[in-house]
Protein backbone atom coordinates (compact mmCIF):
# COMPACT_ATOMS: atom_id res chain seq x y z
CA UNK A 1 0.00 0.00 0.00
CA UNK A 2 2.58 2.37 1.18
CA UNK A 3 4.55 1.52 -2.14
CA UNK A 4 1.69 2.23 -4.10
CA UNK A 5 1.42 5.70 -2.28
CA UNK A 6 4.94 6.84 -3.10
CA UNK A 7 4.26 5.71 -6.94
CA UNK A 8 1.33 8.18 -7.11
CA UNK A 9 3.23 10.55 -4.85
CA UNK A 10 5.84 10.21 -7.38
CA UNK A 11 4.33 10.56 -10.50
CA UNK A 12 2.48 13.30 -9.58
CA UNK A 13 5.11 15.16 -8.11
CA UNK A 14 7.25 14.79 -11.67
CA UNK A 15 4.40 15.41 -13.08
CA UNK A 16 3.79 18.72 -12.07
CA UNK A 17 7.24 19.71 -12.27
CA UNK A 18 7.01 18.70 -15.73
CA UNK A 19 4.01 21.10 -16.18
CA UNK A 20 5.28 23.70 -14.00
CA UNK A 21 8.80 23.95 -15.69
CA UNK A 22 6.94 24.72 -19.97
CA UNK A 23 4.40 27.24 -17.85
CA UNK A 24 6.71 29.01 -15.99
CA UNK A 25 9.51 29.61 -19.42
CA UNK A 26 9.05 33.20 -20.64
CA UNK A 27 7.07 33.98 -23.52
CA UNK A 28 9.76 34.08 -26.85
CA UNK A 29 10.38 37.85 -27.84
CA UNK A 30 10.65 38.61 -31.98
CA UNK A 31 13.04 36.77 -33.63
CA UNK A 32 16.25 38.84 -34.85
CA UNK A 33 15.29 40.73 -38.28
CA UNK A 34 17.97 38.60 -40.03
CA UNK A 35 17.73 34.99 -40.14
CA UNK A 36 19.83 32.82 -42.21
CA UNK A 37 18.04 31.92 -45.27
CA UNK A 38 19.43 29.24 -47.38
CA UNK A 39 19.97 29.33 -51.22
CA UNK A 40 16.77 28.43 -53.72
CA UNK A 41 19.65 26.74 -55.65
CA UNK A 42 20.52 24.87 -52.40
CA UNK A 43 17.05 23.67 -51.58
CA UNK A 44 16.89 22.69 -55.69
CA UNK A 45 20.21 20.85 -55.55
CA UNK A 46 19.39 18.97 -52.16
CA UNK A 47 15.85 18.17 -51.93
CA UNK A 48 14.12 18.51 -55.63
CA UNK A 49 11.07 16.36 -54.67
CA UNK A 50 9.92 18.18 -51.78
CA UNK A 51 10.78 21.45 -53.50
CA UNK A 52 7.25 22.69 -52.97
CA UNK A 53 7.34 21.60 -49.51
CA UNK A 54 9.93 23.61 -48.51
CA UNK A 55 9.06 26.36 -50.25
CA UNK A 56 5.51 25.78 -48.56
CA UNK A 57 7.33 25.92 -45.29
CA UNK A 58 9.20 29.32 -45.75
CA UNK A 59 5.91 30.67 -46.64
CA UNK A 60 4.60 30.11 -43.42
CA UNK A 61 7.57 31.41 -41.91
CA UNK A 62 7.64 34.05 -44.30
CA UNK A 63 4.29 35.03 -43.19
CA UNK A 64 5.14 34.62 -39.57
CA UNK A 65 8.36 36.81 -39.91
CA UNK A 66 6.45 39.68 -41.44
CA UNK A 67 3.52 39.13 -38.51
CA UNK A 68 6.01 39.69 -35.69
CA UNK A 69 8.16 42.32 -36.77
CA UNK A 70 5.15 44.23 -38.60
CA UNK A 71 3.98 44.20 -34.53
CA UNK A 72 7.36 44.80 -33.41
CA UNK A 73 10.26 46.72 -34.28
CA UNK A 74 9.11 46.81 -38.24
CA UNK A 75 12.69 45.72 -39.13
CA UNK A 76 12.11 43.71 -42.09
CA UNK A 77 16.10 42.42 -43.19
CA UNK A 78 15.03 38.59 -44.64
CA UNK A 79 11.81 39.36 -45.55
CA UNK A 80 13.22 39.86 -49.57
CA UNK A 81 15.28 36.58 -49.02
CA UNK A 82 12.47 34.82 -47.92
CA UNK A 83 10.37 36.01 -50.80
CA UNK A 84 12.99 35.14 -52.95
CA UNK A 85 13.47 31.83 -51.58
CA UNK A 86 9.69 31.14 -51.60
CA UNK A 87 8.92 32.36 -54.92
CA UNK A 88 12.30 30.63 -56.91
CA UNK A 89 11.28 27.51 -55.53
CA UNK A 90 7.42 27.35 -56.63
CA UNK A 91 7.33 29.88 -59.10
CA UNK A 92 3.90 29.39 -59.90
CA UNK A 93 2.48 30.02 -56.46
CA UNK A 94 1.13 33.35 -56.84
CA UNK A 95 0.41 34.56 -53.22
CA UNK A 96 3.49 35.58 -52.30
CA UNK A 97 3.96 37.92 -54.78
CA UNK A 98 0.53 39.37 -54.13
CA UNK A 99 1.50 39.76 -50.35
CA UNK A 100 5.54 40.25 -50.81
CA UNK A 101 4.88 43.22 -52.95
CA UNK A 102 3.25 45.22 -49.90
CA UNK A 103 4.94 43.56 -47.33
CA UNK A 104 7.87 44.68 -48.91
CA UNK A 105 6.76 48.49 -48.81
CA UNK A 106 6.63 48.06 -45.06
CA UNK A 107 10.94 47.50 -45.53
CA UNK A 108 10.51 50.59 -47.67
CA UNK A 109 11.38 48.55 -50.72
CA UNK A 110 8.62 49.42 -53.36
CA UNK A 111 11.32 48.69 -56.28
CA UNK A 112 12.06 45.24 -55.00
CA UNK A 113 8.25 45.20 -54.80
CA UNK A 114 7.88 45.87 -58.80
CA UNK A 115 10.99 43.59 -59.08
CA UNK A 116 8.90 40.42 -57.39
CA UNK A 117 5.62 41.44 -59.63
CA UNK A 118 7.61 41.74 -62.57
CA UNK A 119 9.16 38.19 -62.03
CA UNK A 120 5.68 36.92 -60.93
CA UNK A 121 4.59 37.93 -64.26
CA UNK A 122 7.56 36.07 -66.25
CA UNK A 123 6.38 32.64 -64.64
CA UNK A 124 2.36 33.17 -64.31
CA UNK A 125 1.59 35.41 -67.44
CA UNK A 126 -2.57 34.46 -66.93
CA UNK A 127 -2.63 36.15 -63.70
CA UNK A 128 -4.56 39.44 -64.35
CA UNK A 129 -3.86 40.18 -60.77
CA UNK A 130 -0.22 40.58 -60.53
CA UNK A 131 -0.44 42.55 -63.71
CA UNK A 132 -2.75 45.51 -61.92
CA UNK A 133 -0.86 44.99 -59.02
CA UNK A 134 2.48 45.92 -61.66
CA UNK A 135 0.02 48.65 -63.03
CA UNK A 136 -0.54 49.87 -59.30
CA UNK A 137 2.91 50.17 -58.40
CA UNK A 138 3.92 51.44 -61.48
CA UNK A 139 2.41 54.51 -60.69
CA UNK A 140 2.18 54.85 -57.07
CA UNK A 141 5.85 54.39 -57.01
CA UNK A 142 7.37 55.22 -60.38
CA UNK A 143 9.70 58.31 -60.43
CA UNK A 144 9.67 58.75 -64.10
CA UNK A 145 7.45 61.11 -66.24
CA UNK A 146 5.66 58.68 -67.75
CA UNK A 147 4.19 56.18 -64.88
CA UNK A 148 0.71 57.38 -65.94
CA UNK A 149 1.48 56.03 -68.85
CA UNK A 150 3.66 52.28 -67.70
CA UNK A 151 0.71 51.89 -65.43
CA UNK A 152 -1.89 52.20 -67.95
CA UNK A 153 -0.20 49.73 -70.12
CA UNK A 154 0.00 47.35 -67.26
CA UNK A 155 -3.91 47.75 -66.36
CA UNK A 156 -4.63 47.44 -70.39
CA UNK A 157 -2.48 44.12 -70.54
CA UNK A 158 -4.38 42.49 -67.23
CA UNK A 159 -8.16 43.83 -69.14
CA UNK A 160 -7.51 41.72 -71.88
CA UNK A 161 -6.91 38.68 -69.96
CA UNK A 162 -9.31 35.83 -69.34
CA UNK A 163 -11.51 36.73 -65.76
CA UNK A 164 -9.85 39.52 -64.95
CA UNK A 165 -12.38 42.81 -63.99
CA UNK A 166 -13.95 45.05 -66.16
CA UNK A 167 -12.46 47.61 -63.87
CA UNK A 168 -8.96 47.13 -65.10
CA UNK A 169 -9.77 48.80 -68.27
CA UNK A 170 -11.84 51.58 -66.64
CA UNK A 171 -8.09 52.56 -64.53
CA UNK A 172 -6.09 52.39 -67.76
CA UNK A 173 -8.36 55.21 -69.42
CA UNK A 174 -8.60 56.72 -65.87
CA UNK A 175 -4.80 56.76 -65.77
CA UNK A 176 -4.68 58.39 -69.45
CA UNK A 177 -6.72 61.23 -68.76
CA UNK A 178 -5.20 64.57 -67.28
CA UNK A 179 -6.27 64.63 -63.52
CA UNK A 180 -5.28 65.59 -60.51
CA UNK A 181 -2.37 63.16 -58.77
CA UNK A 182 -4.40 62.88 -55.24
CA UNK A 183 -7.56 61.55 -57.71
CA UNK A 184 -5.63 58.91 -59.70
CA UNK A 185 -4.04 57.80 -56.25
CA UNK A 186 -7.76 57.24 -54.93
CA UNK A 187 -8.55 55.04 -57.71
CA UNK A 188 -5.43 52.99 -57.18
CA UNK A 189 -6.23 51.93 -53.90
CA UNK A 190 -9.84 51.42 -54.25
CA UNK A 191 -8.35 48.72 -56.86
CA UNK A 192 -6.20 46.84 -54.48
CA UNK A 193 -9.07 47.36 -51.89
CA UNK A 194 -11.87 45.85 -54.63
CA UNK A 195 -8.85 42.77 -55.20
CA UNK A 196 -7.24 42.46 -52.20
CA UNK A 197 -7.12 40.05 -49.47
CA UNK A 198 -7.23 41.38 -45.62
CA UNK A 199 -4.00 42.39 -45.58
CA UNK A 200 -3.65 44.49 -48.79
CA UNK A 201 -7.84 45.79 -48.00
CA UNK A 202 -6.92 47.17 -44.46
CA UNK A 203 -3.88 48.52 -45.77
CA UNK A 204 -5.93 50.12 -48.98
CA UNK A 205 -8.27 51.53 -46.20
CA UNK A 206 -5.95 53.24 -44.12
CA UNK A 207 -4.30 55.26 -47.19
CA UNK A 208 -7.71 56.30 -48.56
CA UNK A 209 -8.34 57.53 -45.27
CA UNK A 210 -5.37 59.58 -45.90
CA UNK A 211 -6.17 60.58 -49.15
CA UNK A 212 -9.67 61.16 -49.11
CA UNK A 213 -11.36 65.05 -47.46
CA UNK A 214 -12.32 65.14 -43.85
CA UNK A 215 -15.43 67.22 -44.81
CA UNK A 216 -18.19 64.69 -44.84
CA UNK A 217 -20.18 65.30 -47.89
CA UNK A 218 -17.09 65.56 -49.61
CA UNK A 219 -15.78 62.61 -48.76
CA UNK A 220 -18.97 60.59 -49.47
CA UNK A 221 -18.96 62.37 -52.75
CA UNK A 222 -15.63 60.74 -53.51
CA UNK A 223 -16.28 57.28 -52.12
CA UNK A 224 -19.44 57.23 -54.66
CA UNK A 225 -17.13 58.10 -57.78
CA UNK A 226 -15.24 54.68 -56.31
CA UNK A 227 -18.00 52.70 -57.13
CA UNK A 228 -17.02 51.59 -60.86
CA UNK A 229 -13.83 50.20 -59.65
CA UNK A 230 -15.04 47.53 -57.17
CA UNK A 231 -17.89 44.78 -57.38
CA UNK A 232 -20.86 45.16 -55.61
CA UNK A 233 -20.38 43.35 -52.32
CA UNK A 234 -16.41 44.76 -51.78
CA UNK A 235 -17.96 48.36 -52.20
CA UNK A 236 -20.83 47.85 -49.65
CA UNK A 237 -17.95 46.97 -47.02
CA UNK A 238 -15.67 49.48 -48.68
CA UNK A 239 -18.30 52.75 -48.56
CA UNK A 240 -19.05 51.29 -44.87
CA UNK A 241 -15.86 51.66 -43.78
CA UNK A 242 -14.78 54.73 -44.97
CA UNK A 243 -17.80 56.34 -44.33
CA UNK A 244 -19.20 55.45 -40.56
CA UNK A 245 -15.70 56.78 -39.32
CA UNK A 246 -14.84 52.72 -38.39
CA UNK A 247 -11.03 53.35 -39.06
CA UNK B 1 3.90 -19.48 -58.35
CA UNK B 2 1.29 -20.92 -56.23
CA UNK B 3 3.68 -21.64 -53.04
CA UNK B 4 4.76 -17.61 -53.31
CA UNK B 5 1.16 -16.89 -53.34
CA UNK B 6 0.84 -18.71 -50.06
CA UNK B 7 3.76 -16.97 -48.83
CA UNK B 8 2.44 -13.40 -49.58
CA UNK B 9 -1.27 -13.93 -48.73
CA UNK B 10 0.56 -15.28 -44.93
CA UNK B 11 3.06 -12.39 -44.69
CA UNK B 12 0.00 -9.66 -46.01
CA UNK B 13 -1.87 -11.14 -43.16
CA UNK B 14 0.84 -11.27 -40.21
CA UNK B 15 2.28 -7.38 -41.19
CA UNK B 16 -1.44 -5.76 -41.22
CA UNK B 17 -2.17 -7.28 -38.15
CA UNK B 18 0.91 -5.37 -36.53
CA UNK B 19 -0.07 -3.04 -33.54
CA UNK B 20 3.15 -1.51 -34.66
CA UNK B 21 2.14 -0.33 -37.90
CA UNK B 22 -1.29 1.04 -36.48
CA UNK B 23 0.82 3.09 -34.50
CA UNK B 24 2.23 4.82 -37.31
CA UNK B 25 -0.65 5.27 -39.33
CA UNK B 26 -2.51 6.61 -36.52
CA UNK B 27 0.27 9.24 -36.17
CA UNK B 28 0.46 9.46 -39.69
CA UNK B 29 -3.14 10.53 -40.07
CA UNK B 30 -2.73 12.86 -37.19
CA UNK B 31 0.25 14.77 -38.85
CA UNK B 32 -2.22 15.07 -41.75
CA UNK B 33 -5.04 16.76 -39.33
CA UNK B 34 -2.27 18.96 -37.87
CA UNK B 35 -1.69 20.50 -41.24
CA UNK B 36 -5.00 21.90 -40.85
CA UNK B 37 -3.47 23.94 -38.50
CA UNK B 38 -0.85 25.07 -40.64
CA UNK B 39 -3.42 25.74 -43.22
CA UNK B 40 -4.87 28.18 -41.07
CA UNK B 41 -1.36 30.41 -40.55
CA UNK B 42 -0.89 30.85 -44.52
CA UNK B 43 -3.20 33.57 -45.68
CA UNK B 44 -5.86 31.59 -47.47
CA UNK B 45 -3.57 28.72 -48.85
CA UNK B 46 -5.56 26.17 -46.93
CA UNK B 47 -5.78 23.69 -49.67
CA UNK B 48 -2.45 23.88 -51.23
CA UNK B 49 -0.51 23.73 -47.35
CA UNK B 50 -2.97 20.40 -46.63
CA UNK B 51 -2.18 18.62 -50.17
CA UNK B 52 1.65 19.56 -49.87
CA UNK B 53 2.32 18.96 -46.48
CA UNK B 54 0.20 16.13 -46.23
CA UNK B 55 1.66 14.59 -49.17
CA UNK B 56 5.06 14.71 -47.66
CA UNK B 57 3.50 13.10 -44.38
CA UNK B 58 2.49 10.32 -46.76
CA UNK B 59 5.70 10.18 -47.92
CA UNK B 60 7.80 9.86 -45.06
CA UNK B 61 5.53 7.63 -43.03
CA UNK B 62 5.35 5.29 -45.80
CA UNK B 63 8.73 5.10 -45.98
CA UNK B 64 8.93 4.39 -42.15
CA UNK B 65 6.37 1.52 -42.56
CA UNK B 66 8.53 -0.11 -45.28
CA UNK B 67 11.79 0.54 -43.98
CA UNK B 68 11.51 -1.12 -40.84
CA UNK B 69 9.07 -3.96 -41.78
CA UNK B 70 11.30 -4.85 -44.48
CA UNK B 71 14.38 -4.60 -42.72
CA UNK B 72 12.31 -7.56 -40.38
CA UNK B 73 10.84 -9.00 -43.04
CA UNK B 74 13.32 -11.94 -43.63
CA UNK B 75 15.46 -11.48 -40.38
CA UNK B 76 12.46 -12.40 -38.41
CA UNK B 77 11.68 -15.97 -40.29
CA UNK B 78 15.82 -16.62 -39.60
CA UNK B 79 15.54 -15.57 -36.17
CA UNK B 80 12.38 -17.82 -35.49
CA UNK B 81 13.86 -20.54 -37.38
CA UNK B 82 10.51 -20.68 -39.16
CA UNK B 83 12.32 -20.35 -42.65
CA UNK B 84 13.74 -24.17 -42.06
CA UNK B 85 9.81 -24.64 -41.59
CA UNK B 86 9.22 -23.09 -45.12
CA UNK B 87 12.11 -25.10 -46.98
CA UNK B 88 11.19 -28.45 -45.71
CA UNK B 89 8.18 -27.86 -48.73
CA UNK B 90 9.04 -27.30 -51.97
CA UNK B 91 9.91 -23.50 -51.62
CA UNK B 92 12.77 -22.13 -53.36
CA UNK B 93 14.65 -19.00 -51.80
CA UNK B 94 13.40 -17.15 -55.00
CA UNK B 95 10.00 -18.09 -54.65
CA UNK B 96 10.03 -17.07 -50.52
CA UNK B 97 11.81 -13.67 -51.14
CA UNK B 98 9.09 -13.19 -54.00
CA UNK B 99 6.37 -14.04 -52.04
CA UNK B 100 7.27 -11.89 -48.73
CA UNK B 101 8.07 -9.02 -50.57
CA UNK B 102 4.30 -9.21 -52.27
CA UNK B 103 2.71 -9.68 -48.88
CA UNK B 104 4.46 -6.59 -47.01
CA UNK B 105 3.72 -4.51 -50.53
CA UNK B 106 0.32 -5.49 -50.26
CA UNK B 107 0.01 -4.03 -46.62
CA UNK B 108 1.98 -0.88 -47.61
CA UNK B 109 -0.10 -0.50 -50.41
CA UNK B 110 -2.95 -0.53 -48.26
CA UNK B 111 -1.79 1.64 -45.58
CA UNK B 112 -0.31 4.84 -48.23
CA UNK B 113 -3.57 4.56 -50.18
CA UNK B 114 -5.19 4.57 -46.88
CA UNK B 115 -3.40 7.69 -46.16
CA UNK B 116 -3.73 8.99 -49.69
CA UNK B 117 -7.42 8.71 -49.69
CA UNK B 118 -7.85 10.33 -45.84
CA UNK B 119 -5.99 13.30 -47.11
CA UNK B 120 -7.99 13.47 -50.33
CA UNK B 121 -11.18 13.50 -47.72
CA UNK B 122 -9.86 16.05 -45.32
CA UNK B 123 -8.60 18.32 -48.13
CA UNK B 124 -12.11 17.98 -50.06
CA UNK B 125 -13.88 18.40 -46.88
CA UNK B 126 -11.52 21.45 -45.33
CA UNK B 127 -11.03 23.13 -48.51
CA UNK B 128 -13.84 22.57 -50.59
CA UNK B 129 -10.95 21.09 -52.82
CA UNK B 130 -11.68 17.58 -54.61
CA UNK B 131 -8.32 16.91 -55.93
CA UNK B 132 -7.67 13.69 -58.06
CA UNK B 133 -4.05 14.28 -58.43
CA UNK B 134 -3.64 14.17 -54.76
CA UNK B 135 -4.44 9.95 -55.65
CA UNK B 136 -2.13 10.00 -58.73
CA UNK B 137 0.68 11.35 -56.60
CA UNK B 138 -0.11 8.70 -53.53
CA UNK B 139 0.28 5.82 -56.19
CA UNK B 140 3.54 7.60 -57.30
CA UNK B 141 4.61 7.66 -53.61
CA UNK B 142 4.01 4.07 -53.37
CA UNK B 143 6.15 2.99 -55.99
CA UNK B 144 9.06 5.05 -54.95
CA UNK B 145 8.75 3.54 -51.45
CA UNK B 146 7.90 -0.21 -52.91
CA UNK B 147 11.60 0.28 -54.41
CA UNK B 148 13.22 1.41 -51.17
CA UNK B 149 10.86 -1.34 -49.44
CA UNK B 150 12.90 -4.21 -52.48
CA UNK B 151 16.27 -2.77 -51.40
CA UNK B 152 15.87 -3.23 -48.00
CA UNK B 153 14.70 -6.85 -47.98
CA UNK B 154 18.11 -6.93 -50.51
CA UNK B 155 20.27 -5.73 -47.32
CA UNK B 156 18.28 -8.13 -44.68
CA UNK B 157 19.06 -10.97 -46.69
CA UNK B 158 23.24 -10.20 -44.71
CA UNK B 159 22.60 -7.20 -42.43
CA UNK B 160 20.59 -6.99 -39.25
CA UNK B 161 17.22 -5.87 -39.28
CA UNK B 162 17.88 -1.93 -37.90
CA UNK B 163 20.86 -1.78 -40.41
CA UNK B 164 18.86 -3.00 -43.07
CA UNK B 165 16.65 -0.27 -42.04
CA UNK B 166 19.19 2.52 -41.72
CA UNK B 167 20.15 1.15 -45.05
CA UNK B 168 17.26 1.39 -46.96
CA UNK B 169 16.48 5.08 -45.36
CA UNK B 170 19.71 6.03 -46.56
CA UNK B 171 18.95 4.99 -50.06
CA UNK B 172 15.61 6.77 -50.34
CA UNK B 173 18.06 9.60 -48.89
CA UNK B 174 20.40 8.72 -51.96
CA UNK B 175 17.95 8.60 -54.21
CA UNK B 176 16.43 11.65 -54.07
CA UNK B 177 20.26 13.54 -55.15
CA UNK B 178 20.53 10.99 -57.69
CA UNK B 179 20.93 13.87 -60.14
CA UNK B 180 23.92 14.90 -57.62
CA UNK B 181 25.90 12.26 -58.30
CA UNK B 182 25.58 12.66 -62.19
CA UNK B 183 26.52 16.16 -61.76
CA UNK B 184 29.83 14.44 -59.85
CA UNK B 185 30.25 11.90 -63.11
CA UNK B 186 30.27 14.72 -65.30
CA UNK B 187 32.62 17.45 -63.15
CA UNK B 188 35.09 14.57 -61.92
CA UNK B 189 38.52 15.07 -62.37
CA UNK B 190 40.18 11.69 -62.53
CA UNK B 191 38.91 8.82 -64.95
CA UNK B 192 38.74 6.59 -61.75
CA UNK B 193 36.66 8.84 -59.88
CA UNK B 194 34.54 9.61 -62.51
CA UNK B 195 33.69 5.89 -63.42
CA UNK B 196 33.26 5.18 -59.68
CA UNK B 197 30.60 8.32 -59.24
CA UNK B 198 29.34 6.93 -62.57
CA UNK B 199 28.33 3.44 -60.61
CA UNK B 200 26.90 4.82 -57.96
CA UNK B 201 24.30 6.87 -60.22
CA UNK B 202 23.19 3.72 -61.64
CA UNK B 203 23.31 1.54 -58.53
CA UNK B 204 21.37 4.14 -56.90
CA UNK B 205 17.43 4.03 -57.36
CA UNK B 206 16.59 7.41 -59.17
CA UNK B 207 13.56 8.50 -56.91
CA UNK B 208 13.38 12.50 -57.83
CA UNK B 209 13.20 11.51 -61.86
CA UNK B 210 9.38 12.30 -61.38
CA UNK B 211 7.29 14.44 -58.52
CA UNK B 212 3.74 14.53 -58.74
CA UNK B 213 3.66 17.22 -55.63
CA UNK B 214 3.95 20.24 -57.79
CA UNK B 215 1.48 19.25 -59.92
CA UNK B 216 -0.82 18.57 -56.87
CA UNK B 217 0.15 22.28 -56.19
CA UNK B 218 -0.80 23.98 -59.35
CA UNK B 219 2.86 23.85 -60.33
CA UNK B 220 2.72 22.54 -63.63
CA UNK B 221 1.24 19.46 -65.52
CA UNK B 222 2.82 15.84 -64.87
CA UNK B 223 4.28 14.67 -67.92
CA UNK B 224 2.75 11.14 -68.88
CA UNK B 225 5.37 10.01 -70.81
CA UNK B 226 8.06 10.90 -68.58
CA UNK B 227 6.09 9.16 -65.89
CA UNK B 228 5.15 6.09 -67.64
CA UNK B 229 9.01 5.62 -68.27
CA UNK B 230 9.85 6.22 -64.76
CA UNK B 231 7.60 4.26 -63.81
CA UNK B 232 9.10 1.30 -65.84
CA UNK B 233 12.24 1.77 -64.80
CA UNK B 234 11.15 1.67 -60.88
CA UNK B 235 10.20 -1.96 -61.56
CA UNK B 236 12.82 -2.57 -63.27
CA UNK B 237 14.57 -1.67 -60.10
CA UNK B 238 12.77 -3.36 -58.09
CA UNK B 239 12.64 -7.00 -60.09
CA UNK B 240 16.86 -6.39 -59.82
CA UNK B 241 17.23 -5.50 -56.00
CA UNK B 242 14.68 -8.74 -55.57
CA UNK B 243 16.66 -11.14 -57.84
CA UNK B 244 19.97 -10.18 -56.38
CA UNK B 245 18.08 -10.66 -52.05
CA UNK B 246 17.19 -14.03 -54.32
CA UNK B 247 20.79 -14.86 -55.69
CA UNK B 248 22.32 -13.78 -51.63
CA UNK B 249 19.72 -16.08 -50.05
CA UNK B 250 20.36 -18.54 -51.88
CA UNK B 251 23.80 -18.50 -50.73
CA UNK B 252 22.77 -18.75 -47.36
CA UNK B 253 23.63 -21.89 -45.70
CA UNK B 254 20.96 -23.18 -43.71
Amino acid sequence: MLRRVLLVLTFVVCALGVVGYQATRPEKGASSPRVFVPSAQFFRDFSPSFRTTIADAYWLRTVQYYGEHASGDRQFDSLWPMLDLVTRLSPHFVRPYRFGAFALLDAGRADLSYELLKRGHAANPDEWALLTHLGFFAYMYGSTADKDVVAAEWYQKASELPGAPEWAGRVAARLLVKGGERQKATIQWAQVYGDGDQYSRERALAELDRLLPADPAARQREVAALREFMSADSFRDFSQALLDGTL
Amino acid sequence: MKSSFAIALNTFKETIRDRVLSVIVVFALAMIVASLWLATISLEQQARMMKDFGLTAVTLFGLVVAVFAAGNLVRKELEKRTVFFIFSKPVGPAQFIVGKFFGLALTVFLVVLGMGVFLFVVTWLVAGDAAGSVLLATLLIYFQVVVVMAVTVFFSTFASAILSSVLGVCVFIAGQLSHNVLSLTRLGEGEVLKALSWVVFIAIPNLAAVDAKPSVVGEGSIAWGQTALWLGYLIAYMIVALLAASWVFRRKEF
